[in-house]
């Protein structure tokens, strides 16, 4: 597991005991669990999180089992183990997508088998549907080096992971396994820096929501 | 270190209908479990945690029968992976926690859609657990527990919903009929006050 000492921008406290509680979406499980992957101060943060979840899990209301819950249990308990699922190896690349990463479910082939979508000059998209359990979108983001995308505002629920390059805009400089959990009133233009593309994961809560985003973003652009 | 542990742990001799253990011997048993596979100990975590587990995945909607039979698969997964439980990660009720809410999580996906069984994070051994590492990570769990315990009742009451009701922010704010704003606030004011108990600075 690579470590990152010098990560400045982390998910907001309640981003990761929602993360922590099992409350948030698909998609912004996914970037939050690729933050964590890198960030040992924030995996610090989820396990004390998680603390509150076991201690909030002894107040539950016992609902009863049935009177044959435990002999049934053994009968399950004795019965032959499936062996676990070979894990598949994918292209070793700077993403560290191995078959653990939380992003390798969903990009099967890999990073370098992207078919990118250019959506503007200098700026190219991927599109993942994470749509299972509380809809969600997952969309990846390449900015060309030079590259600023015009200021737009965040919603509230939206969170951006710097997974290749840099960009700087007004809250700062954002590199490799950053994570901007920006507030709903923060104005930004980012600006690819350095010589390679800047590629994020965004995760946005649901599609309607998605598009109006891609419309804020796009529209100086194209001239909508 | 689990031997001097399992040493202090008597098991019970007779667990035809199983007593549910004391939450303060959680670990302990749950250690026995790891090192031993002790049948006895295990009743003892399956009469405690199997009702709860219940009623936590019933607040996913879930029929009183499917949130046994996930109560069973969970208690299982215990059983079954109880030699990766690494108690410098977590105690006993937060690694169940862990793996509760990872098959609620599931099983509200699989609800929704089919979807690969990805590698549950409950499960990932790593090193040896050092002594000290134990200890630290079992002494800021008993704390976090404590701390939680004496929670101003609202702040106590907006964060038992937040981790055990299938509730994201906005629901919680509608249930208890308070803006949304105050939730938030509430659920920092309360985080806040835990880290406040555990000698962390609060930034």
């Amino acid at each position: 597991m690579t470590v990152l000492s010098d990560i400045r921008h982390h998910p907001k406290d309640l981003t990761l005991a929602a993360y922590a509680a099992g409350q948030l979406d698909e998609a912004r499980s996914v970037v939050i669990a690729a933050h964590l992957r890198l960030c040992a101060k924030c995996r610090l943060a989820v396990a004390d999180f998680e603390a509150v979840g076991g201690a909030c899990l002894e107040t539950v209301e016992p609902a009863a089992m049935s009177d044959s819950a435990l002999d049934s249990f053994w009968l399950r308990a004795g019965k032959q183990e499936a062996a676990p699922a070979p894990a598949s190896i994918l292209a070793a690349n700077d993403f560290a997508l191995d078959a653990a990463h939380p992003l390798a479910r969903y990009l099967k082939e890999g990073v370098d088998a992207i078919a990118w979508k250019n959506v503007a000059p200098g700026l190219a998209q991927h599109v993942i549907p994470a749509d299972g359990y509380r809809p969600g979108v997952l969309r990846l983001l390449k900015i060309s080096p030079g590259v600023r995308i015009p200021k737009h505002t965040h919603g509230d629920e939206e969170l951006t992971l710097i997974l290749r390059g840099s960009y700087t805009d007004e809250v700062g400089e954002f590199r490799h396994g950053d994570l901007a959990d920006l507030d709903e009133d923060v104005l930004h233009a980012p600006l690819a820096t350095g010589d390679q593309p800047c590629i994020c994961l965004i995760a946005t809560s649901a599609p309607l929501r998605f598009r109006s985003i891609v419309g804020r973003i796009v529209q100086p652009f194209i001239g909508l | 270190m689990f031997g001097a542990l399992a040493r202090r742990v008597t098991a019970p001799r007779q667990a035809a209908k199983a007593v549910p253990a004391d939450p303060d011997r959680l670990n302990d048993l749950l250690l026995l479990v790891a090192t031993t596979a002790d049948r006895e100990a295990f009743n003892a975590l399956f009469a405690f945690f199997a009702p709860r587990i219940k009623g936590y995945l019933m607040r996913i909607g879930t029929s009183a029968d499917l949130a046994e039979d996930l109560a069973q698969e969970a208690l299982l997964k215990v059983w079954r992976k109880a030699k990766l439980f690494d108690p410098a990660k977590a105690s006993a009720a937060t690694w169940i926690f862990t793996i509760a809410r990872n098959l609620r999580i599931d099983a509200a996906r699989r609800a929704a859609k089919p979807v690969l069984d990805a590698e549950d994070p409950a499960f990932t051994p790593e090193s040896e657990p050092r002594a000290d590492e134990v200890m630290e990570r079992q002494s800021r769990d008993e704390k976090i527990r404590a701390a939680f315990k004496a929670l101003p009742a609202a702040q106590y009451e907006v964060v038992r919903l937040h981790f055990i009701e299938d509730a994201p922010h906005s629901e919680i704010a509608e249930r208890l009929n308070l803006p949304l704003g105050t939730v938030k606030s509430r659920l920092r004011l309360a985080f806040e006050k835990i880290r406040k108990d555990l000698g962390d600075s609060v930034e």
